[in-house]
C-alpha cells in the first residue's frame, strides 16, 4: 500500500487536491477594493458608439439607446469597511462603501446624490472583477449611465 | 578483517556472477588455495542445491492441464460489480498510462468550478444581486441581461420635473 | 487448431503478449504452459504449503491475464510475471493465520500422502532432515529475504532482475541475499 502511495502520479494528485482545497478555502476579507466608475452619456440623437466603451458594448446593448459616449472614468481604492466618494457629471456624487466579501462576491453599499438630495440608495453584491450598471438620471439631453466595477486587492 | 573474512563476504556474489572480472579472478584464486574458503563455497553451494532440488522436485510434478483448467475457470468466472470496481480503481492508481488521467480529471473538475471567475472571450462574467434599493419615491426598473449576466438598475426621472429636459429624458429612457 | 498451437509455441514471449492483448486466449495458454512450473516453484519457496502455493500460482496467472493489456514491454515478461507472483505470495502469507507449528505436520503429511519417501531420490534420512530443516529455516526468513533467495536459487536471476521484480535496488538485493544465506548457514550448520 505504501509503495503504491509513492507512485509519483498519486502524490501529484494528492498535492493538487490539497492545493485546490487551500485555494478554495473560506474567503478571507480583502485588504481593499478597487472600484472604477465609468460615466457614460446615452442619447438618441445620433448613432455613435464611443470606441472607449468597446468592452461595455454588449452590456449597453439592452438599453437600446442610439448613441453612447464616455464622459469620465474614475478609479479609487476603498479600504475594507471604508467608503469613498466619486464625482459624477451633472453635479452628482456617488458614494460607495465596502461591506462584505463572500464566495468571491463583493458587497457594496451605493448612494447616488444630486447635490444634497439622494437619488438612490442600494446594496448590491457583485462578482469580483465584475460590474453593475446604474442609469437613468437625465444629463445633457440624454441619460446618464454609470458602470460600477470592483475587484479585491 | 582478515583476507579470508573479506573473501567469504564476496563468495556469494562471486558464485552469482556479480563480481567484476578482476575481483572474480582474485576470489577464484584464493578459494582454490584456501581450505576454509573452499569449505565456505561448498556450504553455499549445498544450500543452493538443496533448495533448488527441493522446489524443482515439487514443481516438476505439477500437471499443466488441471492447472490451466483452474486458471481458465477464474478467467471465465463473472466477478461481482464491487470486485470489478475495485480492480478498475486499482488499475487507475497503478497503471502508468491511465495514472495521469486522475490529476487530469481533478484539473478538469477544478477548472469547471472555477470557470465563473475567469473572463470568457474578453467579456467579464457578471452576476450581481440587488439586496436592497431605495429610490426615494422614484420609479425604478431592474433588468438582468441573460447574455452578459449584467444587472442594470434604471432610475426613472421624477415626473414633476426635478431635472432639466425631463421630456427628453423620459423619451430617452431605456426601451426595455 | 493443432497447427495454430504449434505456431504459437514458436513465438517469443513478447509476440505472445501482443496476441493476448489483441484477445487471443490461446496465446495466453502458451504463456501459462511456459511459466507455470517456474512460477509455482517461486511461490512454493515463499509459502509454507503446497496447496496454498498452487492457489496463489493460479491466481497469479489470472491476475496477469487481467493486467496483460497494461504490460508495455518495459521489462521482460517473466520479470513482470514474477513481480505479480511475489506480491501475491507475500500478500497471501500476511493473510495466513496458520500456526507455525503446523508446518512439520503439513510437510510430513505431504510427503507421506504423495509417497514421496518411496520415490524420493534423497532416500538418506540425513538429506531428508536437511530438506525439512531447510524449509523451516527458509520460512523463518522475512518475506523479502525469502523472495531474494528463492529468485536467485531457482531462476538464477541477476541482482538487477531481482531488483526489478521486488522493486528495490541491486544493493538491497545484494545485502538481503547475503543476510539470508548467512542465516541459513547458521541454522543448517549441523548439516553442512
Amino acid at each position: 500500500m505504501w509503495k503504491k502511495l509513492r507512485n509519483p502520479v498519486l502524490l501529484f494528485s494528492l498535492a493538487l487536491v490539497s492545493a485546490a482545497s487551500w485555494l478554495h478555502a473560506a474567503d478571507s476579507a480583502p485588504h481593499a477594493v478597487q472600484v472604477t466608475v465609468r460615466s457614460i452619456l446615452a442619447g438618441s440623437k445620433s448613432d455613435e458608439f464611443d470606441p472607449k466603451l468597446k468592452n461595455l458594448e454588449q452590456q449597453l446593448k439592452p438599453l437600446k439607446h442610439r448613441s453612447y459616449r464616455a464622459l469620465k472614468d474614475e478609479t479609487q481604492t476603498i479600504p475594507w469597511q471604508g467608503s469613498k466618494a466619486f464625482d459624477i457629471p451633472g453635479g452628482r456624487s456617488l458614494t460607495i462603501a465596502t461591506q462584505e466579501f463572500q464566495n468571491d462576491r463583493i458587497g457594496l453599499k451605493i448612494r447616488l446624490t444630486q447635490g444634497d438630495k439622494p437619488l438612490i440608495d442600494t446594496t448590491v453584491k457583485i462578482a469580483n472583477k465584475g460590474n453593475i450598471i446604474l442609469g437613468g438620471p437625465a444629463h445633457e439631453g440624454g441619460s446618464l449611465i454609470l458602470s460600477i466595477s470592483a475587484s479585491t486587492q | 578483517m582478515s583476507q579470508c573474512e573479506t573473501i567469504q563476504e564476496s563468495i556469494g556474489r562471486w558464485l552469482d556472477g556479480e563480481l567484476q572480472t578482476a575481483d572474480s579472478e582474485a576470489v577464484r584464486r584464493h578459494v582454490e588455495g584456501c581450505p576454509d574458503c573452499a569449505a565456505a563455497r561448498q556450504r553455499l553451494e549445498k544450500i543452493h542445491a538443496t533448495l533448488s532440488g527441493l522446489l524443482t522436485a515439487q514443481a516438476s510434478e505439477l500437471e499443466f492441464a488441471p492447472f490451466w483448467r483452474e486458471v481458465r475457470r477464474r478467467i471465465d468466472e463473472k466477478r461481482s460489480w464491487h470486485e470489478q470496481l475495485i480492480e478498475w480503481a486499482q488499475s487507475l492508481v497503478t497503471s502508468p498510462r491511465l495514472a495521469w488521467a486522475v490529476p487530469a480529471a481533478i484539473m478538469l473538475v477544478l477548472g469547471f468550478f472555477s470557470l465563473a471567475k475567469w473572463p470568457v472571450g474578453g467579456q467579464v462574467s457578471n452576476y450581481a444581486s440587488v439586496e436592497s434599493i431605495d429610490t426615494h419615491g422614484r420609479n425604478v426598473a431592474l433588468l438582468r441581461d441573460d447574455k452578459t449576466k449584467t444587472t442594470i438598475i434604471w432610475l426613472y426621472q421624477d415626473p414633476e420635473g426635478e431635472n432639466e429636459n425631463v421630456e427628453e429624458a423620459t423619451k430617452s429612457g431605456p426601451a426595455f | 487448431m493443432a497447427s495454430k498451437r504449434q505456431d504459437l509455441v514458436e513465438l517469443s514471449d513478447w509476440q505472445l503478449v501482443e496476441k493476448c492483448q489483441a484477445g487471443d486466449a490461446d496465446a495466453f495458454q502458451v504463456l501459462v504452459s511456459r511459466y507455470h512450473q517456474k512460477v509455482f516453484m517461486v511461490i512454493l519457496g515463499l509459502m509454507r504449503n503446497r496447496d496454498d502455493a498452487l492457489e496463489v500460482a493460479q491466481e497469479t496467472f489470472f491476475r496477469a491475464y487481467r493486467k496483460i493489456k497494461s504490460f508495455q514491454g518495459g521489462s521482460s515478461f517473466y520479470t513482470w510475471l514474477y513481480r505479480i507472483a511475489v506480491n501475491n505470495a507475500i500478500d497471501a502469507q500476511r493473510k495466513q493465520k496458520r500456526n507455525p507449528l503446523d508446518f512439520h505436520e503439513t510437510m510430513d503429511g505431504l510427503f507421506e500422502a504423495r509417497n514421496e519417501v518411496a520415490r524420493d531420490p534423497f532416500a538418506d534420512v540425513h538429506d531428508r532432515e536437511l530438506r525439512e530443516s531447510m524449509m523451516k529455516a527458509i520460512n523463518e526468513l522475512t518475506p523479502e529475504h525469502k523472495a531474494v533467495i528463492v529468485l536467485r536459487t531457482i531462476e538464477g536471476m541477476s541482482y538487477k532482475d531481482i531488483g526489478e521484480v521486488l522493486g528495490c535496488s541491486e544493493g538491497t538485493v545484494m545485502s538481503r541475499l547475503h543476510y539470508a544465506r548467512k542465516k541459513l548457514q547458521d541454522k543448517l550448520s549441523a548439516f553442512l
